[in-house]
């Protein structure tokens, strides 16, 4: 058992861990809480675009040449084209799984959303084989700064600046193009935008792209960090990042990211000073304390229900 | 119906006669699928009651499986073996297993369905979706906590077999007495919707705030069908570990759940005829497929796709099929039939 | 001895007043209206009576029992059923069964419903039968197995009033039964709001904003307006009450 002190000094460094963990968290969450925003669904393929942007990062990493020689550049190219395939996948699986069942009441589109899971994990297993593969290391690992005992790595520092820039970036989209705030208006009224012009359908598939295109970054990150990629590596972390989106509130963008921090963070306490087999636990027990004591999360607005 | 001693003396004379020959006419393998489609239908009919009559959106089942299915385990390893040892010695072996095994199922049961008090209480107090991913975390939560506990194999699994009573036999993988127990279950949320009563469990589907102005308890109803649905989810998982003969956690993970709400909805929410038949194609399809190779669980998922785009309704909608639609006539119109 | 009898109600959500001190009383077997103009707390006096919301202040007594703050479903068994402003039926159920759900919801056992013993089948029909004499007292007997939601509008609002009925109420609150109705459709409403008051013993409490609806129906008209009860008496004087008049104006003028 470690002493108080001990607990002190580790304490700062497990923060970093944390923060690193759930910002990648926040970035999956992002996805699941503005495609719960525009179109009521829990998109449980989302994780699996998740594992799909990290095997497209490892695919265009080695095919270009980048996996033996890491550079910045290298890292840049990988993250940008695997956004982009995971941004047409998104698309494809709009158009093709949830489209088609626009009005169908919200259970069959969450069962579309388990099958379109199903396959992608499953066709991850025949295109990629089952066994884990090996992230090529984009960066030489190194100390990137140092605060007394706190060490930062570069590749931690670099998942924090992508994901802030990320997270800057979609700020802006969301609060300052026509586009985001057609988005903000099909998540506070889908029938009453499309009755104001607002081309709805159009709007959810760019919210799938976006959603897609973050994901994708969040695999890259994770593949940067923690290298073993496989065909499931989708299905922890996507439930997990759903819990971060409920969290916060889901359907609240800033709160997505909360609810990641917070995830993160608990989870990597949880395991550094407790025990790493509750870590997964942990994560359900937060949430559910959480709802018990604000039901709609930590920024959800109530719901009244006008009788 | 009209003369239910003879039916159900009927029934215990088929059993036998099942149970019997059998395993004679088919090979272990089918008597397995069997056995698991028989689960996966008492599992997904438990769930209907919650997510299809009662309305509320349950994704955690698999949760109470577990505890179904680890305190029967327990159950039968630290005491039933004995008592199945002393039963032995006094009476015919095959009685002696037919009197010892309702036992475990009721006990896992009863303990489902004390979780499932303890989880609907708090968790009927969220709406919607906030309310699944709660469900989701209970079945997690009490998954990872039965994985700490070593009494129970831990993440070794649990085996159903007794250090004290190595000559226990506490498989029971009988598939007659599966199907009764399904079917007893089956028919006993049935009655439990399709009366006068149970209209209260569609009223709070339909509109809360409406039942209560017409005297539905609602708070009281949704406890109801959470308790209800867990102890048939517990008898599920008891039925499990006794025909398996062991269990292990991984077999209750989400995506266990996932997969009872997948029967649910693609059977048609608010139809047990529709449960019991998604249940049964689904269970069977990865085994009917297997010719396919790697191939069969993406053609699986697509089939899900397709069919979901297809029936948005689910296959059965709210309609029922044989007996339980005999059952979900109104009463004048099934008095005048019978 | 009223019925009903509010005293200084008052519902506050957060910073807004819905209804302000508010008194009201209903005899047994009256037939009162609560008019005034959209968001004067109509809806919000009924969701009180009926346990949606609890009063902030004020008491409310039904049969001389407080039910201030009393979960809905206990306020139903008390003897007071409501129907909504915007129809709420059981939309997938029959209409039938919308009324079957209300005949016994109070006195429901699972356990025998699941066991079935002797009687259960007399006493399942006996019910059925309540459901639908009831559906026949308002003209629905033909629609008693079509879904609610593919009723017409007019027969929506009956079967609602017939499914209120179930529970035996001593008490009925209509919120609105004639919105959206034609004239000639308000007027065979009336008739029957008459006829469920002889018929069913019941008192009546009806909401709307338009006086004339009420004018020769209701023994004593209240009106409200911004939460606050501006005149209350038979229907000739409150008509010509200036602050009614007032309160109406640019509104519903004419009618008031």
């Amino acid at each position: 058992m470690l002493d108080f002190q001990q607990l002190m000094q580790i304490l700062p460094q497990q923060l970093v861990f944390g923060v690193t963990l759930g910002m990648i968290y926040g970035l999956i969450a992002l996805g699941y809480t503005m495609v719960y925003g525009v179109l009521k669904l829990i998109n449980f393929a989302h994780g699996d675009v998740y594992m799909v942007g990290a095997m497209t990062g490892f695919y265009v990493a080695h095919a270009l040449g980048f996996a033996g020689h890491p550079s910045m550049v290298g890292l840049l190219v990988t993250l940008v084209c695997s956004m982009a395939v995971c941004a047409l996948l998104g698309a494809l699986i709009e158009r093709v799984a949830y489209r088609p069942l626009r009005g169908a009441g919200r259970l069959a589109p969450l069962i579309t959303a388990i099958g379109v899971s199903l396959f992608l994990e499953n066709t991850g297993q025949v295109l990629f084989g089952a066994d884990p593969k090996f992230f090529p290391p984009l960066l030489e690992s190194r100390e990137f700064g140092r605060v007394g005992a706190l060490s930062i790595s570069n590749i931690q520092a670099v998942v924090l600046a992508t994901t802030l820039l990320l997270m800057a970036g979609l700020e802006f989209v969301v609060m300052r193009t026509r586009f985001g705030r057609a988005m903000r208006a099909v998540s506070f009224d889908a029938p009453a935008a499309a009755l104001m012009g607002v081309p709805v359908d159009r709007v959810i598939l760019g919210t799938f792209v976006l959603g897609s295109a973050l994901a994708a970054a969040a695999g890259i990150l994770v593949g940067l960090s923690n290298p073993k990629i496989d065909p499931l590596m989708g299905i922890m972390p996507g439930i997990k990042a759903f819990v971060a989106a409920v969290l916060g509130g889901i359907g609240h963008i800033p709160g997505a990211m909360v609810g990641g921090l917070v995830l993160g963070i608990v989870e990597t306490l949880v395991s550094g000073y407790l025990s790493s087999t509750y870590r997964d636990a942990i994560a359900f027990v937060v949430l559910i304390a959480i709802l018990l004591y604000r039901p709609t999360g930590l920024f959800g607005s109530a719901q009244t229900e006008k009788v | 119906m009209r003369r239910p001693w003879i039916g159900l003396v009927l029934a215990a004379a088929l059993l036998v006669l099942l149970d019997a020959g059998l395993p004679h006419v088919l090979n272990p393998y089918y008597l397995t699928i069997l056995t698991r489609i028989g689960v996966a239908v008492l599992a997904a009919v438990s769930l209907q009651l919650i997510n299809g009559f009662t309305g509320q959106f349950s994704i955690g089942h698999a949760g109470f499986m577990a505890v179904g299915a680890y305190v029967s385990a327990a159950l039968s390893v630290y005491l039933g073996a004995g008592w199945l040892v002393a039963l032995g010695a006094v009476l015919p072996v095959p009685l002696a297993r037919a009197l010892y095994f309702p036992v475990p199922l009721v006990a896992g049961g009863l303990a489902a369905a004390l979780a499932g008090l303890g989880v609907g209480i708090p968790a009927l107090r969220l709406r919607g979706d906030y309310l699944a991913i709660a469900t989701l975390g209970f079945g997690e939560i009490i998954r990872i906590a039965i994985l700490n506990v070593d009494a129970v194999g831990g993440a070794r699994g649990f085996s159903l077999t007794s250090a004290a009573q190595p000559a226990a036999d506490l498989r029971y993988d009988g598939l007659g007495a599966i199907y009764a127990v399904v079917a007893l279950s089956v028919l006993v949320i049935a009655r439990l919707v399709y009366s006068t009563g149970g209209l209260a469990f569609r009223a709070v589907r339909e509109d809360e705030t409406a039942a209560e102005s017409v005297g539905v308890a609602t708070t009281r109803v949704k406890v109801e069908a959470f308790v209800v649905s867990s102890f048939f989810a517990g008898v599920a998982g008891a039925l499990f570990a006794h025909s398996e003969g062991y269990v292990h956690t991984n077999s209750f993970a989400f995506l266990r759940s996932f997969e009872i709400v997948v029967f649910v909805v693609l059977g048609g929410l608010g139809s047990i005829s529709g449960a019991i038949l998604a249940a049964t194609v689904l269970t069977a399809a990865p085994e009917v497929l297997r010719g396919l190779g790697e191939w069969r669980m993406i053609l699986y998922s697509l089939l899900l796709i397709v069919t979901m785009i297809l029936r948005p309704q689910g296959l059965m909608g709210q309609r029922e099929l044989g007996p339980l639609r005999w059952l979900a006539t109104r009463p004048r119109q099934r008095h005048a039939a019978a | 001895m009223p019925l009903l009898e509010i005293r200084g109600l008052t519902v506050r959500f957060g910073g807004l007043t819905a209804v302000a001190g508010l008194d009201f009383s209903v005899e047994p077997g009256a037939l009162v209206a609560l008019i005034g103009p959209n968001g004067a707390g109509k809806t919000t006096a009924f969701n009180v009576i009926t346990g949606i919301y609890a009063p902030s202040s004020g008491s409310v007594r039904f049969d001389r029992k407080e039910i201030g703050g009393v979960s809905p479903h206990r306020i139903c068994a008390h003897g007071i059923a409501r129907t909504f402003q915007n129809i709420r039926l059981f939309r997938s159920l029959t209409a039938l069964e919308n009324v079957r759900a209300a005949v016994a919801a109070a006195q429901r056992s699972g356990l025998r419903d699941v066991v079935r013993g002797p009687g259960w089948s007399q006493r399942e029909q006996a019910l059925e039968e309540r459901a639908l004499e009831l559906l026949t007292r308002l003209g629905l007997e033909r629609v008693a197995d079509t879904k609610a939601d593919a009723l017409p509008y007019g027969e929506q609002r009956r079967l609602e009033i017939a499914r209120a009925l179930a529970t035996q109420p001593r008490l009925l609150l209509l919120d609105e039964p004639a919105a959206g109705m034609n004239p000639s459709e308000k007027e065979a409403l009336r008739g029957l709001v008459a006829r469920l008051r002889e018929e069913f013993g019941v008192s009546i409490v009806l909401i709307d904003h338009d006086v004339a609806f009420v004018m020769n129906l209701c023994d004593r008209i209240s009106v409200l307006d911004h939460g606050e009860k501006i005149a209350e008496g038979p229907p000739e004087v409150v008509r010509r009450d200036p602050q009614v008049i007032e309160a109406y104006l640019g509104n519903n003028g004419e009618s008031a």
